[in-house]
């Protein structure tokens, strides 16, 4: 049928613009000069040497950003576990109120949440420590496994907590054996969203950091004045390559449409 | 359920029955942490910004307490009223809307159809689409903004291409240069794309499609499509099928998704800085410049920041109404 | 209006044959029932006829007219899918008068049609409500009201029933089918019920693993199966493996006697289908081979008596309509049990694995 070709043709053309600027971008770090061309001028790997090892600052940057992230997705994780599950357990006004408030950060424009937070930490004397960075993403990526792990309970057959009940099950036993278990695809998958969110932000990380530190993003931010290096690219290179990476785990020992709000898989 | 665990329920059991009671008992006090947890963490810093915004700048990069209204005056009439009025800060608040409100409406419906399409395939190519969307969503704003800064330099970009292949010329002589100059798309010699509204919209729109397929995913891959055969027995054609059965049932989420990335949008920085022209600057901008940028005038910035979230807070409410509507409605 | 014909149509899904090549013909103002396990085909038949899917080959005739290739929204069958498939956005009238709307109808003339339409399957005054209000016997009705605006020339059904009560569905089963007969009209119903077909049909069509096993009226698919399948799978039977013996079948040690007699050669394998209502218990009178048997399970269910039992041949069940005999049947009990040749239908085994 035509139509379907048409559908086709569309779909491969969004694609196409989609990957353009990852095209580009990842083009122009193989150049081996300082300017960033597209194609690239005599391709060298030389630049993501620079980054990975020799460049000082751009190692310590890769080393804070892994810091934030891992960091800062494993406490959201923490944090939203205990929101979820009082939500999922009693559908109170309360516990909607408190999902909603820890989803606000993530809803609102983040430069105002980077600014109110720029000014707690002064306050309290976190300002440019790598810690106040941590939680201050936690904070911000709280909504995501929030998420996750809500649709992760929806699917427990409530039915399971009666067995396990009439079989002599405390509240935390049930957790630990039935509910933690089923669940543990979408804690994981919450956990790589902010995992993953968190290696990319920088407007939160700027204003929390202060210029104490830096994390890749904010370095490349940063040095946007100067205008853009093809080592930076080699940044952006891996960033997408460890989303894709990160994405087609949880594809491939998940259910990712399931995850994105599809309905459960009839096979 | 594990086996060990099961085996661990039993022997417990007698501890179990008098373990109970007390957990009930534990069970508000653990509620008041976690409640001061979210509270601290994520509301706490808008208050912040509350209550700063009424704060005064002192000399220098300081402010101090204060309970004045000048910074709110400042923002939406100038800080010399009421001898002169200015609307510098509201015009940067209208650019702030105008780019969100076209790039969030632009990219909605550009990803509608991609989405459709996209929830017809098989459970295994969805799944691979969803990866190449969300490692695309995930690539910072940076990296996005340097990829089409590159695409449309004007020594190195797309303007060269026009230039090389000799479109430029093809332009001159069919006689849509002119137009583009109009449109501040081109310089007397090439077209020229960076620093223009086109820019800018276009970055923007590309920054929240992604975003856009995802919020559109689950109510489109829900979508009953016997619905879709039924009217097909009916004889609606295909684009009467769309119009009469597909769009009626997302209208809401559509909605919800623009209002969504509308807000997303109030608060991009990069992209703004890089492709608008100087003019043409949003209040997101003008946020970082009092805060850590190059005004410093703290309190001003975070009236600024109010008022950008007073905004957001006002389009996140209509979406909430919307789609408590929908939920009515189903 | 007039037949529709299918002409060795197949359908491929990759590299799974959903449907062989088949031949179908469809008369005018018949009622047709797709009857079959689920996988076997008649959904995807169904389909195709509709123009929902694309045949892989063959053809299909809409009288004189080849219709093949024609796309689902130009060939205007109606049709009601499984899940009545009603539009949410839409009143009870609006979905009616939908196909009328599309093809350019004024809408006033629309209405009156929907109206008229759905005092016809008894919901005349539903027209304002919304499709969350109803239960599931209306939303029935509306989306035949709905398939039945366009006036076409084929009715289509995807297994009707299925998302009703038990009680309703026999209720709808007989008003669907007076509907159709005062209608007239072509119609198709795709259905694994085989009450549910015997019940509405003219004309029956058995399919199993994408071909028809047999075509005909009820009675005749009912008392005469084409093979083991047919008679597994309409109503009940008793089945017994055996081997033939100059015409006659061997059980065991026991010659069942058959007519008309065996038609296969001295020792291939069969299949004897026996229906439970045709052999004699503890009577003199009835010709046919007799059995020795021990009563192991009776139940009254409702108007009629099952009756298990374990003879030399195997384990039979036989039915009596209560009110048929006095006799009082026991557990334990040992009684003759009498079967008819005329009722012995004999087949060639089914390979391993195959129905029954």
């Amino acid at each position: 049928m035509m139509l379907r070709a048409a559908g086709q043709v569309f779909m491969a053309l969004s694609a196409v613009m989609l990957a353009l600027p990852i095209v580009v971008v990842s083009g122009a770090a193989l150049n081996s000069g300082r300017s960033m061309f597209f194609p690239p001028r005599e391709p060298t790997l030389a630049r993501f040497a620079e980054f990975f090892l020799s460049e000082p600052v751009w190692v310590t940057a890769l080393m804070n950003s892994v810091l934030v992230a891992f960091g800062s997705a494993a406490l959201a994780v923490l944090i939203a576990w205990p929101v979820a599950y009082r939500l999922w357990l009693s559908d109170t006004r309360a516990s909607r109120v408190l999902a909603g408030l820890g989803s606000m950060p993530f809803a609102l424009p983040p430069i105002v949440f980077g600014v109110g937070l720029g000014f707690l930490w002064s306050f309290l004397g976190g300002l440019g420590e790598i810690w106040s960075g941590i939680v201050s993403h936690a904070a911000l990526f709280l909504a995501l496994p929030l998420v996750t792990i809500s649709i992760g309970l929806q699917s427990i057959d409530r039915a399971h907590l009666d067995a396990a009940a009439t079989m002599g099950a405390t509240e935390g036993m049930t957790f630990r054996t039935v509910i933690l278990p089923q669940t543990i695809p979408y804690t994981i998958s919450g956990f790589f969203f902010a995992l993953v969110l968190s290696f990319n932000e920088f407007i939160v990380m700027f204003f929390v950091s202060a210029s104490s530190y830096s994390t890749v993003t904010l370095q490349i931010f940063n040095s946007l004045r100067n205008g853009y290096t093809p080592t930076m690219a080699v940044a952006a290179i891996t960033f997408i390559t460890v989303s894709v990476i990160v994405f087609s785990a949880v594809a491939r020992w998940g259910d990712l449409p399931r995850l994105m709000g599809a309905e459960p898989s009839k096979s | 359920m594990s086996g060990a665990g099961m085996v661990e329920a039993r022997i417990e059991l007698p501890a179990g029955a008098v373990v109970a009671a007390p957990e009930k008992r534990r069970m508000p006090a653990k509620g008041a942490a976690l409640w001061a947890v979210v509270v601290f963490l994520c509301v706490t810093p808008f208050l912040l910004v509350l209550t700063i915004s009424f704060g005064q700048k002192i000399e220098g990069a300081g402010w101090e307490w204060a309970m004045t209204l000048e910074n709110y005056q400042r923002v939406f009439v100038g800080a010399s009223w009421p001898d002169e009025v200015t609307f510098l800060y509201l015009q940067k608040l209208y650019y702030s809307l105008y780019y969100a409100v076209i790039a969030s409406v632009l990219a909605v419906l550009t990803a509608f159809p991609f989405t459709y399409l996209m929830t017809r395939l098989s459970r295994r190519a969805q799944a691979r689409w969803l990866v190449f969307i969300l490692a695309s969503l995930s690539l910072s704003e940076v990296f996005i903004v340097m990829g089409w800064d590159v695409l449309l330099s004007n020594r190195s970009g797309l303007p060269m291409v026009f230039k090389a292949t000799g479109l430029t010329d093809w332009l001159k002589a069919v006689g849509w240069f002119d137009i583009l100059r109009e449109w501040g798309l081109a310089n007397p010699r090439n077209v020229k794309f960076k620093t223009s509204e086109f820019a800018t919209i276009l970055t923007m729109t590309y920054l929240v499609w992604p975003y856009a397929v995802i919020l559109l995913y689950p109510p489109l891959s829900r979508l009953d499509h016997s619905m879709v055969e039924a009217a097909r027995t009916m004889g609606a054609g295909p684009w009467k099928v769309m119009s009469t059965v597909i769009l009626p049932s997302v209208r809401l989420p559509l909605v919800g998704a623009i209002l969504l990335l509308f807000v997303f949008l109030l608060g991009t920085y990069v992209a703004v800085t890089v492709f608008a022209e100087p003019a043409k600057q949003t209040m997101a901008v003008s946020v970082y410049d009092a805060v850590r940028g190059n005004t410093l005038n703290a309190p001003f910035g975070a009236a600024q920041a109010m008022v950008l979230l007073a905004t957001a807070a006002v389009f996140l409410s209509l979406g909430h109404v919307l789609s408590r509507r929908a939920e009515a409605g189903a | 209006m007039s037949g529709l014909f299918l002409r060795n149509i197949r359908k491929d899904f990759g590299t799974v044959r959903a449907v062989e090549g088949i031949d179908l013909a469809f008369a005018e103002g018949e009622l047709t029932a797709l009857l079959g396990p689920s996988g076997c085909g008649k959904t995807t038949l169904l389909r195709m006829i509709a123009g929902l899917e694309e045949p892989t080959g063959g053809t299909i005739m809409l009288g004189e007219r080849d219709i093949s290739r024609l796309p689902a929204h130009k060939r205007r069958f109606g049709m009601v899918f499984q899940n009545f498939a009603l539009f949410p956005h839409l009143s009870v009238r609006e979905n009616v008068a939908y196909s009328l709307v599309i093809a350019g109808v004024a809408r006033g003339e629309a209405a009156a049609e929907a109206d008229r339409l759905l005092d016809l399957v008894q919901l005349g005054s539903f027209g304002d409500r919304r499709i969350g209000e109803l239960s599931g016997g209306q939303r029935q009705r509306v989306a035949i009201a709905r398939a039945l605006a366009q006036k076409p020339e084929v009715f289509l059904l995807d297994e009707p029933m299925s998302a009703l009560d038990a009680k309703l569905r026999e209720d709808m089963q007989v008003e669907l089918r007076m509907l159709q007969q005062r209608l007239g009209i072509t119609t198709i119903v795709v259905t694994h019920d085989q009450r549910e077909a015997m019940t509405m049909a003219d004309k029956i069509v058995v399919m199993s693993d994408g071909h028809v096993e047999q075509v005909g009226p009820p009675h005749e698919i009912y008392h005469q199966p084409k093979n083991a399948f047919v008679a597994d799978f309409i109503g009940k039977a008793n089945f017994f493996d055996g081997r033939v013996e100059g015409g006659q079948v061997r059980v065991g040690k026991t010659l069942l006697s058959v007519t008309p007699p065996a038609k296969f050669t001295n020792g291939s394998a069969v299949r004897i289908a026996c229906r439970p209502e045709k052999p004699y218990l503890d009577s003199a009178d009835a010709e046919g081979t007799r059995l020795q048997a021990r009563i192991t399970f009776v139940r009254d269910v409702g108007p009629v008596r099952d009756i298990h039992l374990e003879t030399d041949i195997g384990p039979m069940v036989v039915e009596y309509a209560l009110g048929e005999t006095d006799r009082a049947f026991r557990l334990g009990d040992t009684t003759q049990v009498t079967l008819p040749p005329a009722a012995l239908h004999v087949f060639p085994e089914p390979p391993e694995g195959a129905a029954a």
